[in-house]
């Protein structure tokens, strides 16, 4: 085999993070080859046309998070990338009437009004305190996790300027932050809202991706979330991707290719090489072996660390807590592709509504009981559902007249009791057409085609240990300098020029992209400084 | 309004509310600092919910807490408690050797007990390999718990809108965890929000262990062991407890001794204590406590009112809310409490014999080890997922102590006295109220989960009596019947007890401060708060009232 050593820097993953990762450092001169082991680049990203004629944005379905600053600096809408507005949130409810959220501001207040003129007034100055905090909170989103164990000059400035900056909170908003981080989005909720509906919908966000209930602690955090979302400088606000989730990728790939990166698909690789301590390069599946001083890591930290690498390389205090990583999967995905648009019997006909999103979250119990469900090893008899159609936002997604349906269904436990087999991945999807058809009832006549995604499915076919949209669950201890391990929460690896840059380091998940960025900055500062001295529970 | 005969208008430097412990200990404090105390208490007898009544003739029954974790050894070495003598106080506090009993539904019993290596030995029948983790389990949780007794050990910093003075305050809390260790102190903050499953999943593959120790991070709060803080709520317990087990410690005589010794320092000390008077309300005068008014109209002045009640019953209950903010209303309303804790009192004929685990348990049994009904996490969050939907759990989470075994003085000779804690029954219950009917059928539900691991109950019960957490709430003044004045979750602990801003003892009110469980850092007949609140109190008289 021959050994090529034509790259300055390898990446492993041609996920959003990997190839964002690559831009970057190519567009700093730096030779870079992305390694992508499916057919396509993108990750959890991908539009697929798995049924001729309708495209799936198979799993990730929606943007909001990613970095303004990423969409800036890589140009991606010269690259393809065009965002298109979600106008509305509608919570279908079983006695037939709906609770929506809209674009227009009045006319959330005068649907809000009809369950509660209380939460109708509450619903205002809880957005400005949720707004409010969210900027209070963002500047941890584009900042590299200090080092706790043994901080360096650099850590120092960093913890001292966010002591600075938590200072300038008000008491208000820094009580607020305290009970956020710490309380279940229920009881958050309930201090604000009575209506049940609301509350249950708007704690829905609390819970995705997560294998939580909305009323275990925990889950308040993620309410800022919604309010952090940010598309062309214009917050809140969630969008879609003309042409699917897959072109957020595609659009990156473009820019990418444009500094020079080269992008390979179908190649999977098997092992980081490395000698005394440095990483050389990587070895693929095919025995075909790239070199480069640079690799960088965009999959999850378990098999990065413990797939990549030989634990024997690392040292033990780190193999313990990337083994101890909770990554559970709580999700899954069902796609459909329709002969005519789906009738909610709340909203009967055509209307703006089909172009926003709907969430089957009628009540805080019906979540609770979803949770439960799962909790001991299933999947929910009764889901959580998010629902948008993007053919209707995005008429080239479907034939016309045809549509496409993207449902995220939550829970359903990775380790079901017995293990995922064809029978229950049916029996999810059936779970889910049976729920959505009380909502929907000309569902089950218009289903030409189902693909239906368990988190074993997830795990198998793209890549994400145990279905774990985020690559590690998002709880206070595996954030920030502990994501994934503290001392090794800046982008670093114990192995010199190996770094890694993937939803499972701080920032996290979502689409925001912040990772591969960050990571590209410190690995550019790397190569421009001599690498720092030994680091704790460094065995060379 | 008059004065009540015989009190001077200003003949108190502190009046104190409720004469459970921390009022007790905080009134023994500023006591022995030279302060004129009156402790003034709605009950017959101190101690609160450290209370043991004689329900049946010859049966003396804890029917509040019916065991001690401990005291703040500084506390009690500060007050003299387990001295005897004249001057002493002369607390006698039982230790039993075991700990724990759990009989697991296919017959095997794990006996855990403090001594790590007979721990290990009974463990090894369920897993060889958390027999082998156990002594490192129980060393690295040990340096937790002594990196959480830093911040038990004072009040916490103020964080936003921090002076000067409160920087000074938190660099010397950081120096002080610092010595604890870094890495030590980097560890706990990663605990602290765990779920105690998760906490346990770290370390263990048996369920029965995992259960019986899990079992401890759900005490008192309406949340399942998959809920995050419940690795916290663990740690918590075992502050003082002398290992990663809690040991079921009573005091002779029952637990009702430990208010009889707390009065006894407070009052050498120089503080009155007065027993069967209801404070009605806090007199306040320009944003200032000016003292309290009893039940029957008696005035009681003082320039500090020392309230051991819970936050809400001192500020929304004795307060006239046009004295507070509405923020400040809005956050006490806020607090969560949901009790989830029932008792139930069972006088037996004749010891409790186990099905399962031989002489070894049956020993351990009768020389005070606790019967912990909670063979797997699953089963905790099974029971909470009845509370989740207000109603008991039909298989309950129980913790029964057989008092008689440490102290037989307890009941007539031969007789026995089992005290049981059940979990969950909430205290607001999905349809209806806790009516004398659903009374029974909790005391049914306990019983009948005992006697599955327990032939011999059902024919050894003499008499039964059940406290539902109404009857708690109503009994020893807690709210909801929350053990602790205040779920300890997350939010509700810290910087967050009993709200956000207000964890420091003092309240809105000059001269009005909070010293009961209700305040950092929490329950658990532990003492900290009152001694805690004290020294503020007293730090604050050295400088000039603001």
């Amino acid at each position: 085999m021959s050994a090529t050593n034509a790259y300055d820097a390898i990446i492993v993953g041609g996920g959003h993070n990997g190839l964002i990762n690559a831009a970057y450092l190519a567009r700093a001169g730096l030779r870079t080859v992305v390694l992508e082991r499916r057919h396509l680049v993108g990750g959890a990203a991908v539009t697929e046309e798995i049924f001729p004629g309708f495209k799936y944005s198979v799993a990730s379905y929606v943007v909001s998070l990613l970095r303004p600053e990423i969409i800036r600096d890589l140009q991606l809408a010269r690259h393809g990338l065009e965002i298109l507005p979600l106008e509305s949130t509608v919570t279908p409810l079983p006695n037939g009437d709906y609770l929506g959220r809209w674009a227009d501001h009045d006319q959330t207040r005068r649907d809000l009004y009809r369950h509660s003129p209380k939460d109708a007034e509450a619903y205002d100055d809880f957005a400005t305190l949720m707004y409010r905090l969210a900027w209070a909170v963002k500047p941890l989103l584009g900042i590299v996790p200090p080092d706790p164990l043994s901080p360096g000059l650099r850590d120092l400035k960093t913890l001292l300027m966010l002591g600075r900056h938590a200072r300038g909170l008000d008491e208000q908003q820094f009580h607020a932050l305290f009970k956020l981080g710490t309380m279940s989005a229920a009881d958050y909720l309930d201090e604000w809202f009575e209506s049940d509906p609301l509350k249950a919908t708007m704690s829905a966000s609390g819970i995705i991706g997560t294998f939580l209930g909305p009323r275990s602690p925990g889950t308040a955090y993620v309410l800022l979330h919604h309010y952090m979302g940010e598309i062309d400088g214009v917050f809140r606000a969630w969008g879609f991707a003309r042409g699917g989730n897959g072109m957020v990728s595609e659009s990156i790939a473009s820019s990418a290719r444009s500094h020079g990166a080269e992008i390979r698909t179908g190649a999977t690789v098997e092992r980081v090489l490395t000698a005394n301590g440095r990483a050389t390069g990587v070895v693929l599946e095919d025995g075909e072996e790239l070199r480069a001083k640079t690799v960088v890591s965009g999959i999850d930290p378990k098999r990065t660390f413990l797939g990549l690498l030989d634990p024997e390389e690392l040292p033990d205090d780190l193999v313990e807590a990337i083994r101890r990583f909770r990554i559970r999967g709580s999700s899954g995905k069902v796609n459909l592709s329709l002969s005519a648009a789906p009738e909610f019997s709340c909203l009967p006909g055509g209307g703006p509504h089909l172009r926003g999103a709907f969430s089957i979250s009628p009540s805080m119990d019906y979540l609770e009981r979803a949770y439960d469900d799962a909790k001991y090893g299933g999947f929910s008899r009764r889901p959580y559902m998010d629902i948008v159609i993007p053919s209707m936002i995005d008429p080239g997604m479907a034939p016309p007249g045809r549509h496409v349906m993207s449902i995220f269904v939550q829970y359903a436990a990775f380790d079901i009791e017995g293990g995922w087999d064809d029978a229950k991945r049916e029996a999810f999807g059936d779970a889910v057409v049976d729920t959505l058809s009380e909502y929907v009832p000309n569902l089950k006549d218009s289903i030409l085609h189902r693909q239906v995604l368990t988190p074993l499915d997830m795990q198998e076919e793209l890549g994400l240990t145990e279905g774990n949209i985020f690559h590690g669950e998002l709880t206070p201890q595996q954030l920030f300098f502990f994501r994934p391990s503290p001392a090794w929460a800046d982008y670093r690896t114990p192995v010199r020029g190996f770094y890694q840059c993937g939803s499972g380091t701080h920032p996290g998940g979502g689409v925001c992209g912040a990772s591969g960025r960050l990571a590209a900055l410190e690995i550019l500062r790397d190569l421009r400084r001599r690498p720092r001295g030994p680091r704790p529970g460094h065995q060379p | 309004m008059r004065a009540a005969a015989g009190t001077p208008a200003n003949a108190y430097d502190a009046v104190v509310i409720g004469a459970g412990h921390n009022g007790l200990i905080a009134a023994a404090y500023l006591a022995r600092a030279g302060l004129r105390v009156v402790v003034v208490e709605r009950g017959e007898a101190p101690g609160g919910c450290a209370a043991t009544e004689e329900l049946w003739p010859g049966y003396r029954v804890d029917t509040g807490a019916h065991s001690l974790t401990g005291i703040d050894p500084s506390v009690m070495n500060d007050l003299g408690l387990v001295e005897a003598g004249p001057g002493g106080a002369g607390l006698e506090i039982l230790s039993p050797a075991p700990c724990v009993v759990s009989p697991q539904p296919d017959g095997g019993t794990l006996i855990l007990g403090t001594d790590p290596t007979r721990a290990a030995d009974r463990i090894r029948p369920f897993s060889a390999r958390d027999a082998a983790r156990w002594p490192d389990f129980v060393a690295a949780m040990s340096r937790a718990i002594r990196a959480l007794g830093v911040l038990y050990r004072t009040r916490p910093p103020r964080l936003a809108g921090a002076s000067r003075g409160d920087l000074w305050e938190l660099l010397r809390l950081g120096v002080r965890m610092g010595r604890v260790g870094r890495r030590e102190a980097l560890e706990l903050l990663r605990l602290i929000p765990m779920t105690i499953e998760e906490l346990l999943y770290e370390w263990f593959e048996s369920e029965a262990l995992k259960g019986a120790l899990a079992a401890d991070g759900v005490r008192g709060i309406c949340q399942g062991p998959l809920a995050s803080g419940t690795g916290y709520m663990f740690l918590h317990h075992m502050v003082g407890a002398g290992g990663v087990v809690r040991r079921r410690r009573q005091v002779r005589g029952g637990m009702g001794g430990l208010g009889g010794a707390l009065q006894r320092v407070a009052v050498a000390a120089g503080a009155e204590v007065r027993l069967g008077h209801e404070v009605a309300s806090i007199r306040v005068e320009d944003g200032r406590a000016t003292g309290v008014v009893l039940a029957g109209g008696d005035e009681v002045a003082a320039p500090r009112v020392v309230s051991s009640a819970d936050p809400g019953r001192t500020l929304l209950g004795l307060v006239d809310p046009g004295e507070l903010a509405p923020e400040f209303v809005r956050a006490l309303e806020n607090i969560k409490y949901r009790g989830v804790v029932a008792k139930v009192h069972l006088a037996l004929g004749e010891p409790p014999r186990l099905r399962s685990g031989g002489d070894a348990a049956q020993a351990a049994v009768l020389a005070g080890a606790a019967i912990t009904i909670a063979p797997s996490i699953h089963y905790i969050e099974r029971a909470y997922d009845d509370a989740k939907y207000g109603r008991p759990s039909a298989r309950p989470v129980l913790d029964a102590v057989l008092t008689t075994a440490l102290d037989p003085s307890l009941a007539p000779e031969g007789r026995h006295v089992l005290s049981v804690a059940a979990q969950y029954a909430p205290f607001q219950l999905a349809d209806g109220s806790w009516a004398d009917a659903r009374r029974e059928a909790l005391g049914d539900a306990v019983v009948g989960a005992l006697a599955e691991h327990i032939p011999n109950l059902e024919e050894a019960i003499l008499h039964r009596h059940v406290l539902t957490p109404a009857d708690l709430a109503d009994r020893f003044a807690l709210p909801e019947g929350n053990i602790h004045h205040g779920e300890m979750t997350l939010d509700q602990v810290f910087f967050g007890r009993p709200v956000a801003g207000w964890a420091r003892f003092r309240t809105p009110i000059a001269g009005l401060y909070l010293c009961g469980a209700g305040t950092h850092p929490g329950g658990g007949l532990n003492g900290r708060p009152g001694a805690l609140a004290a020294a503020r109190i007293l730090g604050d008289g050295k400088r000039r009232q603001d």
